[in-house]
């Protein structure tokens, strides 16, 4: 029975969802759940009681709906629901289609196309992993999963964590970005450009050296041998969005609440000291957890800051911040990130002092 | 979280996405118009995965799901079975270490942490938070308008300020006009007619009032203050959007020590809410 209403529903989902619909589908997917062709088996039961938390969960948010959201008046509140929600949505998208490019990596690229383009020697292979993050548009939110999908697939681990930094911090999008927000300035383009590069190359470096690879749990996934490709694909994209989308909210709710609570004036009182004011951007940078396609603009209004602080700024926020540590720690573990975070610090920040000495 | 609380949640987190594009225009009070588009397609690709996962899960998960029931998922850990593995998932093997964190068989079942992706659903349907007003305004404090990008002469002004007829009047933005009181030496907005929109925001000493508006580079995390000082109107409601026409106040001295800009106004008229709060 619902073998055959099913695929009716999974054909003709309906794009224009609004809360009635949803709450309306809620309603559709119990009734199609609930005929009792297996029941009494634990799998089955257990599916039903989802279902039904599901519906009343609906229900629940349509009762709040009707009867609690005018009553939401706390400024403070609202200021904060606005802001977690901006930070989840604005990263939906990037996730999203980072998840999917990562299942396409995983689903239908054999793992030879990577060992013809990526040295298998993890020395060489992380300048490779640098510079090609400069070519795949996409933030930190998607490079996640997909560094993850790149080690499944036998690139040596640290050329994709080379990859993992690269690439939010100095694709086309975000270059564009600082470009436009420091309009008249390229020496503060370049710095960007050489300061991360470099970071992300030498965090490579580092991890070759010192990195151990029973630091990085990936989830092994057994799929079952006769698995079609989509099959493949759609599995790693549910997988991928239930690890890094958890942990995207985790990183929201943080930024936001300290987005809201730190006042600005704190960050002002502490711009004229030369290298505390660095640090304290750095700081801020990853507290604020801002999509590296913005972050330029946040940085520019930071106008009582050195210019060395504001390239900290963009250096660090792209490799280092709340919702990343988050997601980090949800693909590769709370191991991997205990140690890889503070390498992507400390040579983020002797990077920043490098690049801003000569440049700026 | 099970496969259907999975594909439930997706499709919920999807329907958030698209409620908040399609049928209203809530997402504007968040991110910029021009990620609509991303939004309705992000919402799109999660409304059919999460489909798929419950039609595949009703068809066939059985025997997985029955497999799992048996493990109990704090005793991943002696789920090292190697000899299990593909041949595909080799390198992945390589690398697990495999710490039996409670989700071994994460093939099927996703963390707890999996169940906050409905906390935007909840937000998106239960709280609809608007766009940041007043509030954001005054607890940001002292700080007004953006900086000086450059010092390049005025050409780098993207408003329509120089090419306007003299006498006509010049619609600006917020952020434009303080970016002009601010830093154009050459000061052409001197004894020009604009006219600005915004809402109202009250001064924290109670003289007079400042028009505002939040200027956003990607999303409302990063929404930056600007406003503009009106002395010679009795102050409205906090909040309540308004078009005023007047003329700049220029300041005695040097441009970029002034800390607020004034504007004289000849006319301040209520609006709507304008449809993107942001500039």
């Amino acid at each position: 029975m619902s073998e055959r209403t099913t695929p009716e529903r999974g054909s003709a989902p309906d794009p224009a969802t609004s809360l009635g619909d949803t709450i309306a589908g809620g309603w559709d997917d119990r009734g199609d759940e609930l005929p009792p062709a297996d029941w009494g088996r634990s799998s089955s039961s257990r599916r039903t009681g989802t279902v039904w938390l599901f519906a009343l969960f609906i229900t629940a948010m349509a009762v709040a709906h009707a009867w609690l959201t005018d009553d939401l008046t706390g400024q403070a509140f609202l200021a904060w629901a606005t802001i977690f929600t901006a930070i989840s949505f604005q990263a939906l998208p990037f996730l999203v289609f980072g998840v999917a490019l990562s299942a396409a990596l995983v689903a239908f690229v054999p793992t030879s196309a990577y060992q013809r383009f990526i040295p298998s020697r993890p020395g060489r292979a992380v300048p490779v992993a640098g510079v090609s993050g400069a070519l795949l548009p996409g933030c930190e939110c998607a490079s996640v999963p997909i560094a993850g999908s790149l080690i499944k697939r036998g690139v040596a681990p640290a050329a994709a964590l080379t990859f993992l930094l690269a690439a939010p911090s100095i694709n086309p999008i975000v270059m564009i970005a600082t470009a436009v927000a420091f309009a008249g300035q390229p020496e503060m383009i370049l710095a960007r450009f050489a300061a991360s590069l470099l970071a992300s190359v030498v965090i490579g470096w580092v991890w070759v050296r010192f990195g151990r690879a029973d630091w990085l749990r990936l989830p092994s996934r057994t799929h079952a041998p006769n698995a079609s490709k989509w099959e493949v694909f759609r599995e790693s994209m549910v997988h991928d969005m239930m690890h890094a989308g958890g942990y995207l909210v985790v990183g929201a709710l943080a930024a936001a609440t300290l987005n809201v609570m730190v006042p600005r004036e704190w960050l002002m009182a502490v711009a004229e000291a030369p290298v505390i004011s660095v640090l304290v951007l750095a700081l801020l940078a990853i507290l604020l957890s801002i999509c590296s396609e913005a972050d330029a603009f946040v940085a520019v209004s930071l106008t009582d800051f050195s210019p060395t602080a504001k390239l900290a700024f963009m250096v660090i926020g792209p490799i280092v911040d709340l919702k990343l540590i988050a997601m980090q720690a949800g693909v590769f573990g709370w191991r991997f990130v205990a140690r890889f975070v503070p390498i992507c610090l400390v040579v983020g920040l002797l990077s920043t002092f490098l690049i801003g000495g000569i440049l700026l | 979280m099970n496969r259907i609380a999975q594909g439930l949640t997706l499709v919920l987190l999807g329907a958030a996405a698209l409620t908040s594009t399609v049928p209203t225009d809530l997402y504007l009070n968040w991110v910029k118009p021009g990620f609509g588009p991303f939004l309705i397609a992000a919402g799109v690709v999660m409304v059919l995965l999460g489909v798929l996962v419950i039609v595949a899960e009703l068809r066939g998960g059985d025997q997985a799901l029955d497999q799992e029931d048996v493990v109990p998922s704090g005793a991943a850990a002696a789920g090292d079975d190697g000899p299990a593995r593909s041949e595909l998932d080799h390198a992945a093997a390589e690398y697990a270490g495999h710490t039996g964190d409670g989700h071994g068989h994460d093939h099927e079942r996703a963390p707890g942490v999996a169940w906050l992706l409905l906390l935007p659903v909840l937000a998106v349907f239960v709280v609809a938070p608007p766009a940041l007003g007043s509030y954001t305004v005054e607890s940001t404090g002292g700080s007004s308008g953006p900086p000086p990008r450059d010092e390049n002469g005025s050409s780098r002004f993207t408003d329509n300020l120089s090419e306007a007829a003299p006498g006509e009047v010049v619609e600006l933005d917020v952020q434009q006009f303080v970016m002009r009181a601010w830093v154009d030496e050459e000061r052409e907005l001197a004894d020009r007619e604009v006219e600005l929109t915004g809402f109202a925001v009250p001064t924290e000493d109670g003289e007079g009032w400042y028009l505002a508006r939040l200027q956003m580079a990607c999303c409302a995390a990063d929404a930056v203050v600007n406003k503009v000082l009106i002395t010679d109107h009795p102050a409205p409601e906090a909040d309540t959007w308004w078009k005023v026409r007047g003329t700049w106040v220029e300041p005695e001295g040097e441009l970029y020590d002034a800390s607020e800009h004034e504007i004289d106004t000849s006319s301040v008229e209520a609006v709507t809410d304008p449809p993107d709060p942001y500039e």
